[in-house]
């Protein structure tokens, strides 16, 4: 296993006779259930603990009892705020939240029995989200510095309930551990080949994986990604993965592409060697796209989907893409590459125009750690949207807002785009400092065709986070799996 | 005052035959052979300039679908087919016999008739802004006379809705004119001072005129406005226009930084230049101000000009330095080229003590991250009331001033955090979205007024002549604000 986190179990209420155990309340309200029963086994140390602390249950509050008798080791006060006001993400939140405090701790029981079973299951999807850790390449760490918590006991008063609520979590769980997983892979693993044969993996899963190699994409014509590529001794890949789980045939599919540059050093165009080990992440998008591939198959959604992926690595080979070179892209349109460096745009122009003439999909959504200015724009808290389709930007805002993988709206238009005229070819790879994400959104539009809703996620911002949130650790965040699995859940699915 | 624009003229009449005439006609079958001959379309941009009968010298400017927007770019790509070849004829450039008679551009036109005979009160005042916008000539200093721009007479149908809607459009253009000779004159001669001096000159038009110095802005504890301008020779000022009317005023707050050097963080030298026009915000705040005073609007607005020079010196303020401002606030000095939200700090405290304001927008040329994020074509908006907002964005989307809401999140408010003040002044590092940055720190002066933060960096000045106007100063906001002011602050059932 490269990676770990805690296994989930649904357990009938009942007290533990060690280790440790979570008390999820709400602000305001006596000590019920589980709780109670422990306040009373342990002669009344919780309700002493809570007056001693001021604990009130406020939203987000935590607080540890150590040993307060009946052989429990400690028990963590948990606030979930206004009991009327809790919602489905702050349950998850509170699951996460939970983690930092018990992760020492051989045995966890959280008492959610006061909860509904649907509730305790998305407590259970925060936990595991946040337990996750890559450590594959610790050969060296020390037992006390692991996470000792193996398995997390949720206690529910409906565990079939629970175990039914949590099936499709865990599922998408799994596709946001996948997608960690490929971000978190050093560059010299995760080449375009080695991920192109991660990707078949999801054929257990009942997808239909196809993979193109240089060759099949020279047939193509995909003179734009095969330009990036050339530099690189690792040959690129494209992943086609189709999910086929409507119940109608013939419908249009959903297509989602991903940027998978598995190291980009700049090319030619080389970056400042200060922060460049950051660029390993620069296969966010196609990370992502792979890891919902298997969020999707994994809770057998009813929708017809296709994932493509475009693998390359950007090196300053001998046989490197030279600022000046024009290339032919697969569309037929011309660019004049000014800036190896702006590679993911050309990548993202081949792989989006096959994925229209191949699948004339419904909508189609890019993901991309694209531009350096949508983090001079945004920060990291909002990826970029660009779309020209009200309608889905709508939809994706919404998406954004309920799985707290948020978005915010940017313009595009023809001013933006004429910065991108050139004097020889259709277009260049970059229209300068001003509005640069803008221009880069104007440059994929290029490749969409008329009447083709389409969205363009920059999440150049949101790949990577160097500090933990409540459902998150620090490093890849696997950011746009949830957010487009709920897209789909909310809009694409046979009902 | 002009402030560099031509002069306007309505007439009822048919203009003079012979004379350079320019006519908007919307997209359709050419009106004479002469036009189908030159390709005239009537799409929007298209203009062209021939020979018609009765008019040798005419050009004709496409308004495609006939929107406001579409009349207003025939007048400006008409005339920036006549600026361009200032004498010639349809049969090309006059030829130059006579040694006395010099070059062709050393003739200019003095007077062009814009035939709007055919057009109701809207596209025909349409067409004229665009064409007297741009004519505006930006304040040249050479050796020798320098041309004047051209007398624009307007020739309409006569109608009533006509002299009403020019004096609202004049009102409009000295306003944008003031704004952008403000910005295009050079630091040296537009200094605090002098700035000041200038904004005095609007109590001819019955604004309420108050300037603070050194002094004023020590007794009244206005410690950022100071630390900005403490380096510099020229002491900083702080300008209150006053546009009295019924009930609490809309509040114009304008960052008016006559040169950025960046202080002791001081700014690379290439391209420092441009910052003569960091003062574009109190530049076009004082410019709505006039236009308000100029069609003698119902609404109550005033403006606050923070102006400063920001220069590095044996006194500067310094990176670290703790500045107390008005607000009472302590604030973490990070970087001094990070000067723009400091002074408007100060006047955004300022207004919100003495003013009672019903709203405030402030207007800065305020990060580099703006220009980043979008670019030379829209400015950043910000604000903390979602109902103002839209208004801001709807005016300026109207007029042609075009915005783009932009976010203050959580992690933006949590980058300010000071180990050792109430706020840092800005992050520290680089791909920083300082432009949100600035706008958080923005909104804990304006106090939960509803209040709008315009970054304009990128669009104060354009970098080439297009049809709005010559390569510079933009005049960005004058119009926005003038629309806005129309829009939601001069009936007074609507401030809620």
């Amino acid at each position: 296993m490269s990676d770990t986190k805690p296994e989930i179990a649904f357990v009938k209420p009942a007290l533990p006779r060690a280790g440790a155990l979570v008390l999820p309340l709400p602000e305001g309200t006596a000590l019920v259930g589980l709780a109670a029963e422990a306040d009373a086994a342990t002669g009344g140390a919780i309700t002493r603990g809570i007056e001693a602390s001021g604990f009130s249950g406020r939203k987000g509050q935590a607080t540890t009892l150590f040993a307060p008798g009946a052989g429990i080791g400690r028990v963590l006060l948990l606030g979930l705020g206004k009991p009327d006001e809790l919602t489905p993400e702050d349950a998850e939140s509170a699951g996460g939240a939970l983690w930092p405090g018990v992760a020492s701790a051989t045995e966890v029981l959280v008492a959610a029995d006061t909860l509904p079973p649907a509730l305790a299951a998305r407590m259970a999807l925060g936990v595991v989200l946040r337990g996750w850790r890559f450590d594959k390449y610790r050969t060296t760490e020390k037992p006390e510095e692991k996470p000792k918590a193996e398995k997390v006991a949720i206690a529910t008063s409906g565990v079939p309930a629970a175990k039914a609520a949590w099936k499709p979590l865990k599922a998408v769980a799994e596709g946001v551990f996948l997608s960690r997983e490929l971000v978190s892979e050093p560059p010299n693993v995760l080449t375009p080949a080695e991920m192109a044969d991660r990707c078949k993996a999801l054929t257990r899963l009942g997808v239909d994986v196809e993979i193109l190699g240089p060759k099949d994409m020279k047939k193509l014509g995909f003179g734009a990604l095969l330009g990036v590529a050339q530099g690189s001794a690792c040959e690129p890949r494209m992943v086609v993965m189709r999910w086929n789980g409507a119940r109608k045939k013939g419908g249009q599919p959903v297509c989602f592409v991903g940027k998978g540059v598995t190291f980009d050093t700049g090319g030619i165009s080389i970056k400042p060697a200060a922060g460049m080990e950051d660029m390993k992440w620069d296969m966010a998008g196609a990370g992502c796209v792979v890891g919902l591939m298997a969020a999707l198959a994994g809770r057998e959604a009813k929708v017809d989907v296709v994932g493509l992926v475009g693998l390359v690595e950007n090196m300053p080979g001998s046989k490197a893409q030279r600022p000046g070179d024009v290339v032919t892209s697969a569309s037929g349109q011309t660019i004049e590459i000014i800036n190896t460096d702006a590679e993911g745009r050309l990548v993202l122009a081949d792989v989006l125009w096959y994925a229209q003439k191949q699948f004339a999909p419904k909508y189609i959504v890019d993901l991309a750690t694209l531009t350096g200015a949508i983090i001079v724009a945004l920060g990291h808290e909002h990826a970029g949207l660009f779309s020209n389709d009200d309608a889905l930007a709508q939809k994706l805002l919404a998406a954004g807002t309920v799985t707290g993988e948020s978005l915010w709206r940017m313009p595009l238009g023809e001013a933006y785009d004429k910065q991108i005229k050139s004097d020889i070819a259709d277009m260049k790879n970059v229209g300068g400092r001003p509005g640069g994400s803008i221009t880069a959104a104007q440059f994929i539009q290029r490749f969409i065709d008329d009447g083709t809703p389409w969205a363009h996620l920059d999440i150049a911002g949101t790949a990577w986070s160097t500090k933990d949130t409540a459902t998150v650790p620090k490093g890849a965040t696997a950011y746009g799996v949830r957010l487009l699995d709920r897209i789909v859940a909310d809009h694409d699915e046979d009902a | 005052m002009r402030y560099g624009l031509p002069r306007l003229r309505l007439r009822f009449d048919a203009p003079k035959p012979g004379r350079t005439t320019l006519l908007a006609l919307a997209a359709g079958p050419a009106p004479h052979e002469a036009a189908a001959a030159a390709g005239f379309t009537g799409a929007s941009g298209q203009a062209v300039r021939l020979s018609a009968p009765g008019f040798p010298d005419l050009v004709m400017a496409g308004a495609g679908a006939g929107e406001a927007r579409d009349w207003e770019r025939a007048g400006g790509e008409a005339m920036a087919l006549l600026l361009a070849e200032p004498a010639a004829t349809a049969a090309g450039p006059r030829p130059t016999t006579s040694l006395r008679a010099g070059p062709a551009e050393m003739r200019p036109l003095r007077r062009i008739a814009l035939d709007l005979r055919g057009l109701p009160a809207e596209a025909a005042m349409a067409v004229a802004t665009g064409a007297a916008l741009r004519g505006w000539q930006p304040p040249i200093r050479r050796r020798g006379a320098t041309p004047r721009p051209p007398r624009l007479m307007l020739h309409v149908i006569e109608d009533e809705a006509m002299a009403p809607a020019f004096a609202r459009m004049e009102a409009m253009l000295r306003g944008v004119a003031l704004a952008r000779t403000l910005v295009a004159e050079p630091a040296n001669i537009l200094t605090p001072k002098r700035f000041a001096a200038r904004m005095r000159h609007l109590a001819r038009c019955g604004v309420q005129v108050e300037v603070f110095g050194r002094s004023a802005l020590e007794a009244a504890g206005a410690g950022a406005i100071l630390a900005v301008g403490r380096a510099s020779a020229n002491p900083p000022r702080l300008v209150v226009l006053r546009w009295p009317g019924e009930g609490d005023p809309v509040v114009f707050v304008g960052k008016g930084i006559t040169f950025d050097t960046g202080g002791i963080s001081i700014k690379p030298a290439l391209g420092m230049e441009d910052m003569r026009a960091d003062m574009a915000g109190a530049a076009a705040a004082a410019g709505a101000i006039l236009t308000l005073a100029l069609r003698n609007s119902p609404a109550s607005a005033c403006a606050v000009l923070a102006l400063a020079e920001n220069m590095p010196g044996a006194d500067a303020w310094r990176p670290g330095d703790i500045i107390h401002t008005l607000s009472g606030r302590t604030v973490e000095t990070i970087d001094t080229d990070a000067e723009g939200r400091m002074v408007l700090a100060d006047a955004l405290a300022w207004a919100v003590r003495e003013l009672e304001p019903a709203a405030l927008v402030d207007l800065a040329t305020l990060t580099g991250s703006i220009v980043t994020a979008l670019g030379h074509h829209r400015a950043g908006l910000f604000g903390n009331d979602p109902p103002l907002l839209a208004m801001v964005a709807a005016a300026g989307e109207t007029v042609g001033d075009a915005v783009w809401p932009m976010p203050i999140a959580k992690e933006h408010e949590e980058a300010l955090k000071s180990d050792i003040a109430d706020l840092r002044q800005c992050a520290s590092g680089k791909l920083q979205p300082d432009a949100c940055h600035a706008a958080a720190f923005l909104r804990h002066f304006a106090e939960g007024v509803p209040w709008a933060h315009l970054d304009i960096a990128g669009v104060e000045s354009r970098e080439e002549a297009n049809w709005q106007g010559p390569a510079g100063a933009t005049g960005f906001g004058v119009r926005l604000l003038d629309a806005l002011a129309a829009a939601r602050f001069e009936d007074p059932d609507r401030l809620t």
